[in-house]
């Protein structure tokens, strides 16, 4: 899923030590060892300050989906707010493309949200004065195009997201889904290096999530376009990440693949949080992985390094062998029925390895 | 926050901390204590300063530096630079602007004019209304007023714009600046409770009678809703709207133009439906400072109490009220809907038809309205009153006259009311409204209320004062009596309340001026009719906000009742009515300010007290007596106004909380 060269390209955002305090005299507290250090009820009763990102450090590679994923009150949508300082950051340093945010001068900051970064909302911010196109049209024309032409381009991407025919109608004559469909065509009329997503599908229904979800997944596969998205949700987070910044109390507690996540909880936080996944759909056959015999080189169904494990059993079950991982026609390993039944147990794939 | 006015409460907090506990004990037995401090202060009071009306050593007579003031101000009108390179320009370009309209509105003839209203009115609301605004220029013609009303529209339309401008310029400013916000509310809130009596004397201090008075006057009755209502928009913009727009790079002028202000638009037309609501009440009234027009004739009419005359001026007032009221909130409530197609189209129609129209009335030489196309009513309609006043007024079998019914009310409530409140001592007045305001409200309303009482005494007419008072107390309990018991029909069944609404739209829109009109028709002249207009005129405001409070009751919790087998009247009285308090203090406070808004303008029909000096003042050129009656005015609106408000101490309790 990860090429190997994406990790040493420059990332689009880097943040490093990123802090967001609210309250009273909020910037002594990152800088003050003891006050950086207390939970959130200390804090709040030595200085009525809320710390709501701590020392959050990540970078967002070209291309990929980076979602940051908590409960409410996480910190998650103050940290994707503070990426394009529409709320200021307290300490620490965000950086787009290399070039340094926090000392942008306001036209600077400006170019930077009219051209490089546009935001997807959880309650879509739509004008309920204008009609659609007008509504997908109000990126281009803040940044000044003309009338005609930003019209044309809204019309494409109303098209886009399968508005067309609609464009005449006001936010107020859409359904949920629709509504947020119009605040995705107004983000992507601006062409933005990056999509901020802030837990955009939350307030739809289950099904309309669902097809928003795969909306996402098929724009980011046709377009590369990178993409932060912010959700409470995990099915949707390990749907839709390649990589998942996993937060609780302001602080990341993980941050990884889904398969890293849900394969290897970094504590007992996060291990209560996925305990319910179902493993075999996000955990690949490499976890489930043992070295093949010298016979078993040659036959089983083939399968690839980044196949699920639920692949995996699909294959085994039908053909009633083990199944072999191919990479580049050399053979990984071999999957078998006990590695498999393990991996969707949840006990460590090592019983695997030690039957080898 | 309840248990502060109930002391009846239980006490249970003798297991928390010591200083929470103190403030709480005393906040549950506030109303004790308040009673407690009151008859310390009453044994005192009756020890050290005795009884009577305010002492003549605490009073300040001003009438010698007010006249002084106003002579210096008529001597120095033509001369002094403040005038001559400020005010002067000022009244010049009122005068100009309305002469200016008012050339328009004659140019376009009695076809034209009509024609554009119906046509605005078909554009912005529709056939029907267009058709209404039709027939009520038509009626205003018949009635043979269409010079005055088109005076009364000229002089609205300058006072309009420069209301929304002034009024749009303050809310953009109290919108915008926090700052701005905590200066502007506290003077905006104050000036919507005063009566727009009170406004008319300083205006004339500086202008003298005539137009430039009546639009000023009118300008700074009008402005603060305006101001209000844009604050209030501006400030409710969806914070969410507002981000998105600054996500995507928006300067702030762009934040403002795209989407703050196009978000208040509904609050925005509210306003300036507000502003033109309040100035043609205004310019009504104004006719006492030399507004002419409709007002003007109503004026004249009923100082000779000629009640057909005044009807006459009257009918085109309420017509003009309603048609005004409903076209603008048409406009209002079509926001959101999708536009139509080819409004541009509309638009042209209606201009096109308006100038062919005035040119056809031009051509033909119709641009007064035809003399016989005239019906004088004044003569039927004073015919019947005459009728009225041989066989209603007095000897009715069983029931009386209506005369007598005033006269009985005068001798039964308001005598010994007004003879009551000025036989108390006065320092017994000050310590019964200072109760009252910390029972209800906090102690800054309680010093206000205080201040301003004594306020009145200083200013040396308290006995005039105190019957004023007592008018608005008779006239507060016939209409809170009458309003809640219409509210609580009007809430608990729903006939009743789609038979009231209609009935409450026309009387919510009239002028205070106009129900003077019909109350002299049926009572005559006096104290009683002054009262009767205020009920009648506060009466719908009370009405509405008790059937609201009360069918805004959460319905879960009537529900429960119902399902715990509560019968209709236990529901009203252990549900609806402590649910509602809130609601039902506001009605009250609302009555309190609109009753004394037409009990001031009584002094026009004989209602005497301080509305009399104030209209004796302006009528006589004595400003002294006017303007410390208007003086006088404004503090017994500030002190009813803070004795019944309850809002802000809910505020507190809800941060303390």
């Amino acid at each position: 899923m990860n090429e190997p060269t994406r990790d040493t390209a420059e990332p689009v955002f880097s943040v490093r030590e990123l802090w967001k305090v609210f309250g009273p005299k909020a910037d002594r507290v990152p800088s003050d060892e003891t006050l950086a250090s207390l939970d959130a009820t200390e804090l709040r009763e030595r200085t009525g300050c809320t710390a709501a990102v701590r020392d959050v450090s990540f970078d967002v590679r070209r291309g990929e989906v980076f979602v940051v994923m908590g409960l409410s009150g996480s910190g998650k949508s103050t940290l994707v707010r503070c990426l394009t300082r529409l709320i200021e950051p307290t300490s620490g340093r965000i950086s787009i493309d290399g070039e340094d945010v926090l000392s942008m001068d306001a036209g600077r900051l400006r170019e930077l949200r009219r051209h490089r970064a546009a935001m997807v909302f959880q309650h879509f911010g739509l004008l309920p004065h204008r009609t659609v196109l007008d509504n997908v049209a109000y990126g281009l024309e803040i940044q000044g195009v003309a009338r005609g032409e930003r019209r044309e381009r809204a019309a494409e991407f109303v098209a886009k997201v399968g508005l067309d025919g609609m464009e005449h109608r006001r936010p107020s004559q859409l359904s949920g889904g629709q509504q947020q469909r119009v605040g995705l065509a107004r983000a992507l009329a601006v062409d933005p290096e990056v999509l901020l997503f802030d837990e955009p599908f939350s307030a739809l229904d289950p099904l309309i999530r669902r097809d928003m979800q795969e909306e996402v997944v098929r724009l980011h596969r046709e377009e590369g376009r990178t993409m932060v998205f912010i959700t409470h949700d995990l099915g949707e987070a390990l749907k839709l990440g390649d990589r998942i910044a996993l937060m609780r109390d302001g602080r990341v507690v993980q941050l990884g693949t889904p398969e890293e996540i849900v394969g290897a909880p970094a504590d007992e936080y996060v291990r209560d949080f996925v305990r319910d996944v179902p493993r075999e759909q996000v955990l690949t056959v490499r976890s489930a992985m043992r070295p093949a015999l010298a016979d078993e080189r040659e036959t089983g169904p083939a399968l690839a390094p980044g196949a699920t494990v639920h692949e995996a059993i699909e294959a085994v079950a039908r053909t009633g062998e083990n199944a072999r991982v191919v990479e580049d026609g050399r053979c990984l390993g071999v999957v078998d029925r006990a590695g498999l039944l393990g991996v969707v147990a949840g006990i460590p794939a090592t019983t695997g390895k030690a039957v080898a | 926050m309840t248990a502060t006015v109930t002391p009846a409460t239980p006490s249970s907090s003798t297991t928390t901390a010591a200083g929470s506990g103190v403030l709480r004990d005393l906040g549950r037995h506030r109303g004790r204590l308040i009673g407690a401090g009151a008859a310390v202060a009453l044994v005192l009071g009756a020890v050290l300063l005795g009884g009577g009306s305010w002492p003549a050593a605490l009073a300040v007579d001003l009438s010698g530096p007010l006249d002084r003031t106003s002579d210096w101000i008529i001597d120095n009108r033509d001369g002094h630079p403040l005038f001559l390179y400020f005010l002067g320009h000022v009244s010049n370009a009122v005068v100009v602007s309305v002469r200016a309209v008012y050339l328009v509105l004659l140019a376009l003839g009695w076809a034209g004019v009509t024609a554009a209203a119906g046509l605005v009115a078909w554009r912005v609301a529709g056939v029907r209304l267009a058709l209404t605004s039709v027939a009520a220029f038509a009626v205003c013609g018949v009635l043979g007023m269409w010079v005055p009303t088109m005076q009364t529209l000229a002089l609205m339309a300058v006072a309009v714009a420069a209301s929304v401008l002034v009024g749009g310029l303050l809310g953009l400013a109290a919108g915008l600046s926090d700052r701005m916000h905590r200066i502007l509310r506290p003077v905006l809130d104050t000036m919507q409770v005063l009566p727009a009596f009170a406004y008319l004397l300083p205006v004339v201090l500086v202008f003298g009678i005539g137009v430039p008075a009546a639009v000023l006057a009118t300008v700074v009755y009008a402005a603060p809703p305006m101001a209000r209502l844009t604050a209030l928009g501006l400030r409710g913009a969806d914070a969410g709207v507002m981000e998105a727009a600054a996500s995507l790079g928006a300067t702030g002028r762009q934040r403002l133009l795209t989407a703050r202000l196009p978000l208040a638009r509904k609050e925005l037309l509210l306003g300036v439906n507000q502003a033109i609501m309040m100035a043609l009440g205004m310019a009504v009234i104004a006719s006492v400072i030399g507004a002419g027009g409709l007002g003007d004739r109503v004026y004249q009419a009923l100082g000779s109490v000629d009640v057909g005359a005044a009807l006459a001026a009257g009918v085109p007032i309420v017509l003009l009220a309603v048609v005004l009221d409903r076209v603008t909130a048409a406009a209002g409530a079509r926001i959101g809907a999708a536009p139509a197609r080819r409004a541009g189209a509309g638009w042209a129609v209606a201009l096109a038809t308006t100038v062919v129209v005035a040119v056809a009335g031009r051509l033909s030489d119709r641009l007064a309205w035809p003399h016989s196309w005239t019906v004088d009513i004044a003569g039927p309609v004073n015919g019947a009153v005459d009728w009225m006043t041989a066989h209603l007024y007095s000897g009715v079998p069983l029931v009386g006259g209506t005369a007598d019914w005033a006269a009985r009310f005068t001798t039964w409530v308001l005598n010994p009311l007004r003879d009551g409140l000025q036989w108390l001592p006065w320092w017994m007045v000050l310590l019964a409204v200072g109760a009252l305001a910390l029972l209800i409200g906090t102690w800054r309303t309680a010093a206000t209320a205080v201040l301003a009482t004594a306020a009145i005494g200083v200013l040396g007419v308290w006995d005039p004062a105190l019957d004023t008072l007592s008018q608005v107390l008779a006239a507060v309990a016939v209409t809170l009596l009458l309003g809640l018991a219409l509210g609580v029909g009007a809430a608990r069944s729903s006939r009743m309340g789609r038979a009231l609404r209609p009935v409450l739209d026309v009387f919510q829109t009239m002028p205070q001026f106009v129900y003077l009109i019909p109350v002299v028709a049926l009572f005559g002249v006096g104290r009683a009719p002054a009262v009767a207009a205020a009920v009648v005129y506060a009466l719908p405001a009370v009405v509405r906000i008790t059937a609201q409070g009360l069918s805004a009751v959460d319905p879960a919790a009537l529900e429960s009742a119902r399902s715990l087998g509560a019968t209709g009247r236990q529901q009203l009285f252990q549900v609806q009515l402590p649910l509602a308090r809130p609601a039902l203090l506001l009605a009250v406070n609302q009555g309190v300010v609109l009753v004394l808004a037409v009990v001031v303008i009584g002094g026009l029909v004989g209602g005497g007290a301080l509305g009399y000096d104030a209209v004796f003042g302006l009528a006589q050129g004595d400003l002294a007596t006017g303007l410390v009656a208007g003086a006088a005015i404004v503090c017994l609106g500030l002190m009813l106004d803070r004795v019944t408000q309850p809002t802000e101490r809910r505020g507190l309790a809800g941060k303390g909380a």
